[in-house]
């Protein structure tokens, strides 16, 4: 009697050529169809969802079909006197949305619209003493803000306002005997961390101190029979942990180990014909979230229809030409 | 259903104070949801309790969501008054609603400063959503500031200037309490954990919670270490794709080797045993200590009878103990990721305890270099070539159960089980080592019919191989 294996059959009809007119118009409509109930429920997290929708927008040589002004309007109106940026008006900064708001901003390549000397006030200001950062004045430590942190200050100039060596000494300690990184020192490894702590590294200059192919190793073991990646062991395939994994590989100089034929397939199983748009899995209700990350994806497998993205900060490699910024990779 | 904004006001007004007198009518709810409800009914609250459950009808949930939403935001523009009270009741029906929205727990963290809203209450409050809402990140993230909120009250008092007469009994007696409450605190919160991870498969938050509170709460006890270690032997072996409750025990497994390693520092060993160049003097007095301490340990194995009990040392008992977990879990679940994956980990922290311990005083095999190299040439090849394919099909097909079976009986009967846990029982514990790992892989492989058991198998060989060392 063998096991079920957790993992997604493709079916035959499945999507297999991509679709990328519909994904744009997917995008497009989206931010106008605000029903009340999704939209409400969906508010907590909206300058990140603006930047899904802008970068994937970008990715696909569409942006200008997005509000600039409306969108920086918002933007500006989003962040507060203690120089942090919020979800939405009325809601509390965080370093989650700060991140997305100079990466909104910086796609369009008007970071000034923001207090830029508050933004790095605010970013320097959540480091503790053990280098670790706190997503707001609350005091939740996470290796996700460290790359926050860093990415921010990365796209504005500004890495020396932290202690850089305390910073990198900390996500350091949350690395695990199987190469991989979790959310605090102990923590289980996880590819959304893993990509959050390779990508923080890069950043710092400090990639050396990955062993990557014990790293590599751990991230191939997330490719499934499907061709799709999984975040942890025994986890069903994901669009999103796709980009993680991947974009990790290809930081690790190890983006050759997994089959990327297969794993093309399945991202491109995961749209949806009719509406546009990516989602999870094969067959499940599309989202912004993992538009991005599926367009994403192929961009990193090579595909040409796509701008290159950078797959430290997800973005655009032709924007951070522009300012000068090209996060290490290992080779 | 076409309701004025003034019918939508009455009628969400109605529903968030039935919410309230539900949790006030019965303070052991204990379970929330939505029931599948498309239509009001008439003159019927959407709020349902039915013994310690309460229901949302899921009609009502699109006027009720934003309307509180939007009451909140308001309130945090400072365009509209609210009251401390309409703040916990607004701040618990939108919670219940949305459990990650940020901004409504920082209120409650604001009502909690000022005294208006008591921890407990805000820790149930998230127990609540926690049930409908196993993996909200936000609501985990509250509960751990909420909890730095407890343990700093619950920190004993200072005491740098000494009190008259009865102050010290007086102190005494509330340090008590106060870490008696602590220890309730860290009780439930194992529990929360526990509810949480059984409603959501390898749920992330929920397990690197668990971890922080031990880390927070109980760091260095070795008794509460103890205690989730056997109780957590039950679980994972009823939820063996569970990567994360296996990497829980992975940690505590982590944990208390560091304690027992370095516990002669906080409780100096006996003068002759100190010096003792024997290890054995050594790690006889940690298990003695051990078994003092908690006696309840790890109560899926028989305690030590009790004249092997001072030559049993406690780590090596300990690792013992979970390989061999390992290895019937291996066998009766095949084709299990999360379990090869516990065996790495188990394995890569026995080794290298070992070879610390062995360095320290120079005694048992010489283990090769402990570091992982970088550029390893077993590594650098395409590891995903462990294919399913490379576990020969033929041979499992042509094999039917009843071969299978009389060669099961074989190992059992006459030929030495590769693994040595079972041959030592009544020795000294004595945990695999290099060259019975790569049996135990053999013994797998033998007559393997699953081929991702036998691709987990092959993959463990080769991170043997190229981690551990040739
Ligand atoms: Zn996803």
């Amino acid at each position: 009697m063998g096991t079920q294996v957790k993992d997604v059959v493709i079916k035959p009809e499945a999507p297999s050529v991509l679709l990328l007119d519909k994904h744009a118009d997917y995008i497009a409509a989206y931010g106008s169809k605000k029903d009340d109930y999704e939209y409400t429920l969906s508010e907590y997290l909206r300058v990140s969802g603006i930047y899904w929708g802008l970068t994937v927008m970008d990715l696909m040589g569409q942006l200008t079909r997005m509000n600039q002004q409306e969108i920086t309007d918002f933007i500006k109106s989003c962040q507060h006197d203690c120089g942090g940026v919020s979800a939405s008006i009325g809601h509390d900064p965080h370093l989650l949305y700060t991140l997305s708001a100079v990466q909104i901003l910086s796609l369009y390549g008007t970071v000034d619209v923001l207090d830029v000397d508050r933004v790095v006030q605010y970013v320097g200001g959540l480091q503790q003493e053990d280098g670790s950062f706190a997503g707001d004045k609350w005091g939740e430590i996470d290796t996700r803000f460290s790359f926050c942190a860093v990415a921010t200050l990365s796209l504005l100039g500004k890495l020396d306002a932290i202690n850089l060596n305390k910073a990198v000494e900390f996500v350091l300690s949350c690395m695990n005997f199987d190469g991989g990184f979790g959310c605090r020192p102990g923590s289980e490894s996880h590819a959304g961390q893993i990509y959050c702590c390779a990508g923080f590294l890069s950043l710092t200059g400090q990639l050396h101190q990955i062993n990557a192919d014990l790293l590599g190793w751990w991230l191939c073991e997330r490719q499934l029979p499907s061709g799709g990646l999984n975040g942890r062991p025994e986890k069903l395939p994901d669009v999103c942990y796709s980009w993680w994994v991947l974009a990790s590989l290809k930081i690790i100089g190890r983006i050759h180990w997994i089959d990327k034929a297969k794993l093309r397939s399945f991202i491109l199983a995961c749209q949806d014909e009719e509406t546009g748009g990516f989602a999870d899995r094969p067959g499940d209700m599309v989202d912004p979230f993992h538009t991005l990350f599926g367009v994403a994806g192929l961009s990193l497998l090579g595909d040409e229809q796509i701008k290159e993205v950078n797959p430290v900060l997800c973005m655009p490699e032709e924007v951070l030409d522009k300012l000068g910024l090209h996060p290490d990779l290992l080779s | 259903m076409a309701e004025s904004e003034e019918e939508v006001d009455v009628l969400v007004q109605r529903v968030v104070k039935d919410i309230n007198n539900a949790f006030k009518r019965n303070p052991n709810i204990d379970e929330i949801g939505l029931i599948p409800c498309p239509e009001a009914r008439y003159n019927r609250s959407p709020i349902v309790l039915v013994e310690n459950k309460l229901g949302v009808e899921s009609w009502c949930v699109k006027f009720l969501l934003p309307y509180v939403h939007n009451k909140l935001l308001r309130y945090r523009q400072r365009k509209q008054w609210l009251d401390r009270e309409a703040l916990v009741d607004i701040t618990c029906t939108l919670l219940l609603l949305n459990p990650d929205f940020t901004t409504a727990w920082n209120v409650r963290k604001e009502l909690l400063q000022c005294g208006a809203l008591s921890p407990q209450r805000d820790l149930y409050l998230g127990k609540l959503a926690l049930t409908k809402f196993p993996k909200s990140p936000e609501t985990w993230i509250h509960r751990r500031w909420v909890l730095k909120q407890v343990v700093r009250e619950c920190s004993p008092p200072e005491t740098d200037r000494k009190e008259q007469n009865g102050g010290e009994q007086r102190d005494a007696a509330e340090r008590t309490w106060l870490s008696e409450r602590l220890h309730r605190v860290l009780y439930d919160e194992m529990k929360v954990c526990a509810d949480a991870a059984g409603r959501y498969p390898s749920n992330y938050n929920a397990w690197s919670h668990r971890i922080w509170v031990l880390q927070y709460m109980a760091q260095g006890d070795l008794k509460v270490l103890h205690d989730e270690l056997s109780s957590m032997r039950q679980w994972v072996s009823m939820h063996v794709s569970d990567h994360s409750g296996f990497h829980y025990r992975q940690f505590l497994l982590k944990a208390l080797v560091k304690e027992l390693s370095q516990a002669p520092i906080s409780s100096p060993p006996p003068k002759d045993c100190r010096p003792s160049p024997d290890p054995r003097c050594h790690q006889a007095h940690l298990s003695e200590q051990v078994n003092g301490e908690a006696t309840v340990a790890a109560p899926g194995s028989p305690p030590p009878s009790p004249e092997e009990k001072p030559s049993l040392p406690a780590v090596p008992q300990l690792f013992q103990q979970e390989m061999d977990l390992c290895t019937d879990l291996i066998q009766s679940f095949p084709g299990h990721e999360a379990l090869w994956c516990h065996r790495r980990h188990v394995f890569y922290l026995w080794h290298h305890w070992r070879m610390d311990h062995n360095q320290h005083n120079g005694q048992g095999c010489v283990i090769r270099s402990p570091k992982l190299k970088h550029a390893n040439p077993g590594l650098s090849c395409r590891p995903h070539v462990v294919s399913p394919g490379a576990v020969s099909l033929e041979q499992s097909e042509n094999r039917n159960g009843q071969a299978h079976e009389s060669q099961d009986a074989m190992e059992v009967d006459g030929v030495p089980d590769p693994h040595c846990t079972k041959r030592l029982k009544r020795g000294p514990p004595c945990p695999p080592v290099l060259p019975t790992e790569h049996g135990f892989v053999a013994s797998v492989l033998d007559g393997c019919r699953s081929p991702e058991q036998g691709r987990f198998a092959l993959a463990y060989r080769k991170w043997l191989d190229s981690v551990i060392g040739q």
